[in-house]
């Protein structure tokens, strides 16, 4: 956000549109009748509720099918519903499907109802609406549903405003109101909003009727509007408006004693509401990847499904001649009217195909469907730690970490590329005024400081610089009439008048001094208006009209004729003064390159070298810079461009343009007066920050609106490069010589690597490219070019980049490599790369909550990234990753069970296991301690995760989730499976077993297994994890007793009477020793021979805990390996 | 649900910024918040390793001598009897079984193989009976069974739910197809009685049968399935068809058919009288008489015994694999030069 000097670059886009007729929104001051007449606008009343209690049922339902999974779920309950697929029972069949659709509707009801909660607190607040007819100009109270477009309201100090509304008047007789915009961009400054002449001496109630204000349609530009206000009788003038002329819904109203407004945009349509959207869904790849083996899962379970239809054919086939007398099957249905038909049974073709399906409503939970909510739940709790964690909460701006996307948690841990914004993010974006070039003298040296002298001063900036420049000091007392000193008293006045601030007098401790609070939407115009005062230039007074500033101790008063506020075009703006010695002064202030550009060069030229090269001496120190220029304007001059002025700023179509036009026109032939230096701090913590993601394995890019030199020397200030890499540099000015240093880096990317074929003594390349050179590249695909340079690179500085360009640059990496990328900013100009990259946080910091609306994440500082990403990140990958993996094993372990069962049925799809427990396996009896375990479990300490960065490397290669992991999960749950089945298969053979009570040890046996399984993957057990392992291997055996004591189940009191018997326990144990030996031989010999870093990390962590023990100070020397 | 917290508060409906809150959003901090709860870590060091192994091996080889000496210890004989029983020159041995007027009484011998002591379980065994057959299991009622006035529950007993208009009770393909050949014991030319009391589950007698629940309209279809009962002897009573619903787990069962009081010796022999009426023949299924002892483990079963040897020798085979390879590749726990990047410091 540093290319913007004056922060209103924002105004950008849409205002630049200009208004037409036939799109343009009429409403009539005063009036709501007749302006509402064709119902076209919204009410006031606001619903952010999704649901009413009517249409919540169809829509939660009609929105939780979007997932595939539940519509799958939805095909086989229905096909459970026939009567020849009838696998369970109706209840059994529908529960699981209805179980996690309810959860999550209780879950939306729940939220849905805060919701309503607070729209209907929202809508009753009360504002003072004019009666209309009433004539008296009566404001009787209303609530703010009941506001409408047109509507004149008045609006009391420290009141919220309740809507959008053109400013009509204000207490200030020069019509000035401000508002603090907290809760709508999170600016905590004050704006100056002003009300028109035009408006101010006419009482509203002589308004209403009379004035029609023509604006555009609603949008969610916050930071632009067009339209005119039109008074009828009198001279039929059309007066234009602005943004400086409308408050939005949710602003505040300070310092103002009233403030009466006409609504334009109500409601739904304000620009507060446009603007909360949410953030674009994103997936995380994860969830990506593990669609990929939902399909192998849906492949082995139709191998399944078809190996029982077809063995089921033959089954029939082979005994086609028995099945009319065997007992158990009775094919004749002897008690149908002829009698001869056959029961249920259609023929091996339509026999298979049953067996088919009904095979797919048995093994149904192959696909686990309580993943899904097991997922979501999850995540809830890893965000819930993410916010609550002390690390990642920032004093200075009171905020805490906030998850605004709950869908890729995990993917913070597989981050390979950050892409950072450099203002604001990088640094504080809390300006300093540092050092000043005038007349082509430099004033840096740090050796001549002194402090501020508070002395005899009346006023006293409530931020102000700490020490000023001594000899400037003296040459502004001192300096009489010399040349010298009357520059720099210009070059002073300059940055008194030429920006946009508003000074607030407020009272102090001490009654001769008032103290002065700058506000102003730009960090860079606060200080050097700071800096000004500090020097003696105290800005006391702003109006629309005037200012008054304080010169030295002598009160003048300044006319402002006009000025031209900065855009992202020229770069600059400009203030035209008529000075209390009937002169008229052009004094502007802009980025250098513009500047150059329109500075008269013959006038002198010693100074603008001098000047340049003082320029780029700041910006090697990481300034910022800004040039300073005037001109004395002749009356003729003058007077030709207040014609001019006049004309572009009632135009109503290309109004924009004109007013460019016009400020290009008078922009000429500047003298220079000198240059700023503004100094941006580092955020706390940055250097240690980015060598940490450095050592961690990422890739740190920075994308900034700054000049090349100050982009390097903050590189080089946070540690981003350093001395011994080499530098490729692309800044080329054309198409040709762009690609030729393209070609250039090319090759010396490729000589320095086929030098330094031993990797250790390789060089470090750092790439600097700017946005020129990015336009060509873009333009003219050497895409590739650039990516094969820049992959190659350590580090990657991008300098003079515009917002859409850096998304470019994001979708660079994104397309071409696998890599995540994860974008960090906090700026509107970082809106499009946070959305672009994998992951995208926003930094609520100084300059408005855009990037902060777009992000997924969002936090107060840049440091946070590491314990973010080292930390939580890694945490969440590796427990989801674990916990996707164990929820496919789980759910395949007990399908493979009820399979082996099925091949000796006559294939017929009977389970041994109750259809109850078959339906709560994967819901009640194993789902809880997973969900506990990937909220709960660590895998190290926060503190090992930070002190060896490298760590993070786990997640980056996917360690906790690829396919050989998959692999592995599967061959252990057909493993255990066997286990399971066989072993009470071949004790039990041959003997008096009953079905219900074999069924009921598979039961118990396939859920301590996975629980035992899960418990042997346990990293830290706390209290939690244990009640719920244990505890739910408990509840299982209450379910299983609970359904077999009702008497009406065939398995009535199979449980009980088979604990009595001494071979069920003996078989218990033999099966879960058996199932998990090979688990635990894999794991034994994995952690002892084959160890990764993460298993060494913890066996140092381990050793360090009982070193902690003994001695307890930390020993510090290990640090210096890492 | 992203964008509307803001949307809410953007008005500053209560918590907006009217009235400055001094007291910060700072989260307060917990150990749990922190996720610093006090936690047990537990590492797979060597000697865990081992001793479990050796644990599981102490506690298995005993288990698995004891239950190869119980399953030792019982005596058994099984005698096939449906292929003998037919008359030898019948051809069509399914003609045979439904044809009522040929007597099926039939004389088996049996040798003693060891002593036997009391009590002697009777089982009948069947071979290829799929009592598990999802269209068998299904096939019955469990309301009718136990409650009298709920008598016409039937819909679930196709296709022997109703016979002659009305309903069957006990209804359903298991109850029709009830096991029905008897036998009868002779040994050293005194009858052996053979105790039909407490054959089934107590608690299906109490709870799930009826006592107040007679057979009516039983194996009055055009197919007789097995045994008729009885009406006059409530279900509670009739505990043949108890045992006998109890489906099996397994195509190849045993069900309790009696037992008997008296000890056995060595040699003795016994004539078995009887009859052979369950028609195993139109699907190859096989009929054995079973008479077995018991002990703890239930019936003669080496399995049990010898997996719990195989695992427990196992296991001790695993103790000393794993000590050999901690002796030849010993590995310092928790040594930071085995990190991969302290490891090799060239490749990364």
């Amino acid at each position: 956000m540093a290319e913007d000097h004056h922060g209103s670059s924002r105004h950008m886009s849409a205002s630049q549109k200009e208004l037409g007729d036939e799109d343009a929104r009429v409403v009539r001051v005063g009036d709501a009748e007749r302006t509402n007449e064709r119902l076209e606008f919204a009410g006031n009343a606001v619903r952010t509720a999704k649901y009413s209690p009517l249409t919540f049922l169809p829509r939660n339902l009609f929105e939780q099918f979007h997932r595939l999974a539940y519509v799958y779920f939805l095909v086989i309950a229905v096909l459970n519903q026939l009567p020849q697929l009838a696998v369970f029972g109706r209840g059994a069949s529908v529960m699981p499907l209805a179980f996690v659709l309810i959860v999550t509707a209780v879950k939306d009801a729940y939220e849905d109802w805060r919701r309503h909660r607070s729209d209907r607190a929202e809508n009753s607040r009360l504002a003072a609406v004019l009666s209309p007819g009433a004539g008296g100009g009566e404001f009787a109270p209303t609530e703010w549903n009941r506001v409408r477009v047109g509507d004149v309201v008045r609006v009391a100090s420290d009141e919220s405003l309740p809507a959008d509304m053109v400013l009509l008047a204000t207490s200030d007789p020069t019509g000035v109101a401000y508002v603090q915009t907290l809760n709508l961009d999170g600016e905590s400054n004050l704006k100056t909003r002003y009300a028109k002449q035009e408006t101010l001496t006419t009482p509203p109630e002589q308004l209403a009727g009379a004035a029609v204000i023509r604006c555009e349609r609603p949008n969610r530009n916050i930071y632009g509007f067009t339209a005119n206000l039109e008074l009828e009788g009198g001279e039929s003038r059309r007066i234009p408006l602005g943004p400086s002329n409308i408050v939005l819904r949710g602003c505040e109203l300070k310092n103002t004693a009233w403030a009466v407004g006409v609504v334009v945009y109500a409601g739904r349509e304000t620009k507060a509401m446009l603007n909360n959207a949410g953030a674009p869904s994103k997936r995380s790849r994860l969830e990506t990847q593990m669609n990929r083996e939902t399909l192998f899962l849906s492949a082995i379970l139709v191998a399944l499904c078809s190996v029982v239809a077809a063995l089921s054919g033959v089954w029939l086939r082979n005994h086609e001649h028995d099945l009319e007398l065997a007992q158990f099957f009775h094919k004749k249905d002897y008690v149908s009217d002829d009698g001869n038909g056959n029961y249920n049974y259609y023929g091996i073709a339509a026999q298979i195909v049953f067996a088919f399906l009904m095979a797919v409503i048995v093994f149904q939970i192959m696909i686990p469907i309580s993943l899904y909510i097991s997922m979501e739940l999850v995540r809830l709790g890893q965000a819930y730690f993410m916010i609550r964690d002390t690390n990642l909460y920032d004093a200075s701006s009171d905020t805490r970490f906030q998850c605004r996307s709950l869908n890729i948690n995990e993917d913070l841990g597989q981050v390979r590329c950050v892409f950072s914004d450099k203002t604001g993010t990088l640094t504080q974006n809390k300006m300093e005024f540092r050092c000043a070039s005038i007349e082509g003298v430099d004033y840096s040296d740090i050796a001549r400081q002194q402090p501020v002298g508070e002395g005899d001063r009346i006023w006293v900036p409530k931020k102000m610089p700490v020490s000023v420049d001594r000899e400037i000091v003296e040459l502004l007392r001192n300096g009489g009439e010399t040349e010298q000193g009357r520059h720099a008293r210009e070059f002073f006045l300059a940055l008194a008048t030429c920006n946009t601030i508003v000074p607030l007098i407020l009272d102090g401790p001490d009654p001769k001094r008032k103290i002065i609070d700058y506000q102003g939407e730009s960090p860079d115009e606060q200080a050097l208006v700071s800096a000004a005062a500090a020097y003696g230039f105290v800005l006391v007074e702003r109006t629309s009209g005037h200012i008054v500033i304080d010169v030295l101790g002598e009160k003048q008063r300044f006319d402002v004729l006009g000025l031209h506020e900065f855009d992202s075009d020229r770069k600059r703006m400009s203030v035209i003064i008529g000075c209390p010695d009937k002169t008229v002064k052009l004094f502007v202030k802009g980025a250098d390159n513009s500047m150059f550009g329109v500075i008269d060069k013959t006038m002198n030229p010693d100074v603008v070298r001098a000047t340049e090269k003082h320029l780029h001496a700041y910006s090697s120190l990481g300034l910022r810079t800004l040039v300073i220029g005037m001109r004395e304007l002749s009356q003729e001059e003058f007077q030709e461009w207040q014609m001019a002025y006049e004309k572009a700023s009632t135009a109503l179509l290309g109004r924009g343009g004109l007013l460019r036009g016009v400020a290009a026109n008078i922009e000429r032939n500047l003298r220079l007066l000198g240059a700023s230096g503004i100094e941006d701090k580092l955020q706390d913590g940055v250097p240690e920050a980015i060598e940490k993601l450095r050592q961690a394995g990422i890739k740190v890019w920075v994308l900034t609106g700054d000049k090349q030199e100050t982009a390097i020397s903050i590189g080089f200030s946070c540690k981003l490069l350093t001395r011994e890499m080499t530098q490729i540099v692309i800044n080329s000015n054309s198409r040709d010589s762009c690609r030729k240093s393209l070609d250039d880096a090319i090759s010396m990317v490729n000589k320095l690597r086929s030098l330094s074929t031993d990797s250790q003594a390789r060089v470090p390349l750092a790439l600097v490219i700017d946005g020129n050179s990015l336009v060509y590249i873009f333009d003219t695909d050497h895409e590739d070019k650039l990516f094969e340079v820049a992959i190659a690179c350590d580090v990657v500085l991008c300098c003079r980049v515009a917002p859409l360009q850096k998304a470019g640059i994001v979708d660079l990496i994104k397309k071409r490599t696998s890599d995540m990328t994860l974008a960090i900013g906090d700026g509107a100009n970082d809106v499009s790369m946070i959305q672009m990259a994998d992951v995208g946080i926003g930094i609520s910091g100084q300059e408005g909550r855009q990037a902060v609306m777009a992000s997924d994440f969002a936090m107060g500082q840049f440091r946070f990234l590491v314990p973010l990403l080292l930390v939580h990140g890694h945490w969440n990958y590796q427990r989801m990753g674990y916990m996707i993996l164990y929820n496919f094993y789980r759910n395949a372990t007990f399908v493979f069970v009820l399979f082996w069962y099925v091949l000796h049925t006559g294939f017929t799809l009977t389970t041994a296991i109750t259809e109850w427990s078959s339906v709560l396996y994967s819901v009640i009896y194993t789902a809880v301690p997973t969900i506990v375990v990937a909220i709960l479990d660590k895998d190290l300490g926060r503190r090992t995760l930070l002190k060896y960065p490298q760590l993070y490397g786990a997640g980056q290669r996917e360690e906790s989730y690829n396919l050989r992991l998959f692999i592995f999960f599967m061959i252990d749950s057909i493993w255990q499976s066997l286990a399971v089945f066989f072993i009470p298969y071949l004790a039990y053979r041959k003997s008096t077993i009953d079905s219900a009570s074999l069924g009921d040890l598979w039961t118990l046996a396939v859920v301590i297994l996975v629980n035992i399984h899960l418990a042997m993957d346990v990293i830290r057990w706390n209290w939690i994890t244990h009640a719920a392992i244990w505890g739910s291997i408990v509840a299982t055996l209450i379910c299983v007793m609970v359904i077999d004591s009702i008497p009406i189940l065939p398995g009535f009191w199979a449980i009980y009477k088979v604990m009595g018997t001494g071979l069920f326990w003996a078989l218990l144990l033999a099966v879960i020793v058996v199932g998990m030996v090979p688990h635990f031989v894999a794991k034994a010999i994995r952690e002892h021979f084959l160890p990764n870093d993460i298993q060494i990390a913890r066996e140092m962590e381990k050793s360090q805990d009982s070193h902690d023990v003994t001695h307890p100070e930390v020993q510090m020397n290990t640090m210096a390996r890492a | 649900m992203n964008g509307q917290a803001a949307g809410s508060s953007s008005g500053g409906s209560g918590d907006g910024g009217a009235a400055p809150r001094r007291n910060t959003r700072k989260p307060k901090y917990s150990k749990f918040t922190q996720q610093e709860l006090p936690a047990c870590k537990p590492i797979l060091t060597p000697k865990w390793v081992i001793s479990v192994f050796v644990l599981v091996g102490v506690i298995f080889v005993p288990i698995g001598l004891v239950s190869l000496m119980a399953s030792r210890k019982v005596v058994e004989i099984v005698d096939r009897y449906d292929d003998a029983c037919v008359p030898p020159n019948t051809t069509d041995k399914l003609a045979y079984i439904q044809n009522p007027t040929i007597s099926k009484n039939c004389t088996r011998t049996l040798t003693v193989p060891k002593d036997m002591d009391a009590p002697i379980f009777v089982y009948y065994q069947l071979d290829n009976f799929y009592q598990n057959h999802r269209r068998y299991v299904k096939s019955r009622s469990d309301t009718q069974l136990r409650d009298a006035s709920k008598a016409n529950d039937t819909s679930t007993c196709d296709p022997e739910s109703v016979a002659n208009g009305t309903a069957i009770v006990p209804c359903g393909l298991i109850a029709w197809s009830t096991f029905n050949d008897t036998y009868g014991f002779v040994h050293n030319s005194k009858n052996l009685t053979v105790d039909k009391k407490d054959i089934s589950w107590k608690s299906d007698r109490e709870h799930k049968f009826g006592s107040d629940v007679f057979p009516k309209n039983f194996q009055k279809g055009p197919l007789i399935g097995g045994k008729t009962l009885d009406p006059n002897i409530p279900l509670s009573q009739q505990e043949d068809l108890i045992v006998w619903m109890r489906t099996a787990a397994l195509p190849t069962f045993r069900k309790l058919y009696g037992r008997i009081h008296t000890d056995l010796k060595k040699g003795d022999s016994i004539t078995v009288a009887l009859e052979n009426n369950y028609n195993t023949y139109s699907f190859s299924g096989k009929k054995k008489l079973v008479l077995s002892t018991s002990t703890w483990l239930g019936g003669k079963n080496d399995f049990l015994g010898l997996a719990y040897l195989t695992v427990g020798g196992l296991c001790f085979f695993l103790a000393f694999a794993f000590t050999l390879l901690y002796l030849i590749k010993p590995r310092k726990l928790g040594d930071n030069n085995y990190l991969s990047w302290n490891r090799n410091p060239a490749g990364r």
